[in-house]
């Protein structure tokens, strides 16, 4: 049996770059920073606020996200969103994420055939 | 009285460029607050639970890098195979060819043979921290500024040689030039360190005239000479070019050696004065022995380079 040690960096692996797809798919409604990992954490994605944090900001640096500033609530949050380029590019990463899970499919027919 | 929150926002916006601080303060401070929120309203202390979401959110040097897109190496995988590459070399020949010159130069102008060793141990390891620690700065500036280099990529024409078929040795090369330098070094120390009598005075052993021109072009002979050892060990092998530099540059060494010996301008005169032996026909012997030794030296390093290149070519 490998060690978990081994385990963990290989979920890692595989979870890095599906925050991205998450975030993006979840930001189709606009929402802040905690109120997101919430959400992300609800649907099983439990990212760690100091990953998600920063890469929201990176996302829109990117051009990915745009962000506005809500002041009628207790505190001012800053709300992002996803752009229309955050949508395009969204759009490439879901079909590459199902091409990568028909291949696993087929992969796995193939070798129980 | 600072809350924790405002030192944790602080200690992170200080390794964040100051342009982006202001908003970014406002977001992490919301963002904190939510958190807080988040488990007081769960029914927890206010104190505990602001101490558990910073711990939560970690260093806030690790944080503030995130936020800028940091690296928190010194070298990354970008730079650091190039800069294991040009250290390793450096961190061998260089601290050596300079211990043995230090060496050289303590033992010969200091006067001071005994402690020749020790000069040239510590010289070597000085230089080598001294190599490794400006040109890791020098990768390391590199590393934060993500400077392209430029450099080609790697192709298959790469591969290292298979040292079989290498003609020439690494060790080889390597010893050819120490040697040369410590002869330089010699040619450069005996001018300096004398010869000591038995009354104590101290001679050059080579006529001090010679410093004037004969000296300084022979030691630029033996530096070229170094330039065809580095050119040889490129090429790993001889090639008819490079013999005909090795003859040139024998022939320039040699020439004038001969010469020098045959006219009786090489040997310091006043040391043949002080020496009965070399004064009654001594010196004579000594320098139709050298001249002769001189040609063949010369004569069979050629010849033997031509055999070797006629060889590579066959």
């Amino acid at each position: 049996m490998v060690s978990d040690e081994v385990l963990r960096t290989h979920l890692q692996e595989l979870r890095r770059g599906t925050v991205v797809v998450a975030s993006l798919v979840a930001l189709r409604r606009p929402d802040y920073g905690y109120a997101l990992l919430q959400r992300l954490a609800a649907h099983g994605f439990a990212v760690d606020a100091n990953t998600l944090y920063p890469l929201l900001r990176r996302l829109e640096e990117q051009g990915l996200l745009t962000s506005e500033w809500n002041t009628e609530e207790s505190r001012p949050r800053k709300f992002y969103r996803v752009s229309a380029d955050g949508e395009a590019v969204l759009g490439r990463l879901l079909d590459d994420l199902t091409a990568v899970q028909t291949s696993v499919t087929q992969l796995i027919e193939g070798v129980g055939r | 009285m600072t809350s924790l929150t405002d030192r944790y926002v602080a200690a992170t916006l200080r390794a964040v460029p100051a342009s982006r601080r202001t908003e970014l303060a406002e977001e992490l401070r919301a963002s904190i607050a939510d958190m807080i929120d988040d488990r007081t309203t769960g029914g927890q202390d206010h104190a505990a639970a602001e101490r558990e979401v910073l711990t939560e959110m970690g260093n806030p040097e690790q944080l503030a890098a995130r936020y800028s897109d940091r690296t928190l190496h010194l070298i990354g995988p970008r730079y650091f195979l190039l800069w294991w590459r040009v250290l390793r070399p450096l961190l061998t020949y260089v601290p050596a060819a300079v211990g043995v010159i230090a060496g050289l130069v303590k033992a010969t102008a200091g006067d001071a043979p005994g402690a020749a060793i020790g000069t040239a141990v510590v010289v070597a390891m000085q230089t080598a921290v001294q190599i490794a620690f400006w040109l890791t700065l020098c990768f390391a500036l590199l590393e934060r500024s993500q400077t392209p280099l430029g450099l080609p990529e790697w192709t298959v024409d790469r591969l290292p040689e298979d040292t079989h078929d290498r003609q020439i040795s690494q060790p080889d090369s390597v010893a050819s030039v120490v040697f040369l330098l410590g002869t330089i070094g010699v040619l450069v120390g005996q001018h300096f360190q004398h010869w000591t009598n038995d009354d104590g005075s101290r001679l050059p052993v080579l006529d001090p005239a010679l410093w004037s021109f004969w000296l300084p072009a022979l030691i630029v002979v033996l530096a070229a000479t170094i330039g065809l050892e580095i050119a040889k060990y490129r090429a790993g092998r001889w090639t008819w070019p490079l013999v005909a530099v090795n003859a040139l540059l024998n022939l320039a060494f040699a020439a004038p050696v001969v010469w020098l010996l045959l006219t009786d301008r090489l040997l310091n005169p006043e040391l043949i004065e002080r020496f009965a032996w070399l004064r009654e026909g001594g010196a004579d012997d000594v320098t139709r022995i050298a001249a002769v030794v001189t040609v063949v030296i010369a004569a069979w390093d050629v010849i033997d380079s031509a055999v070797k290149a006629r060889r590579a070519t066959h």
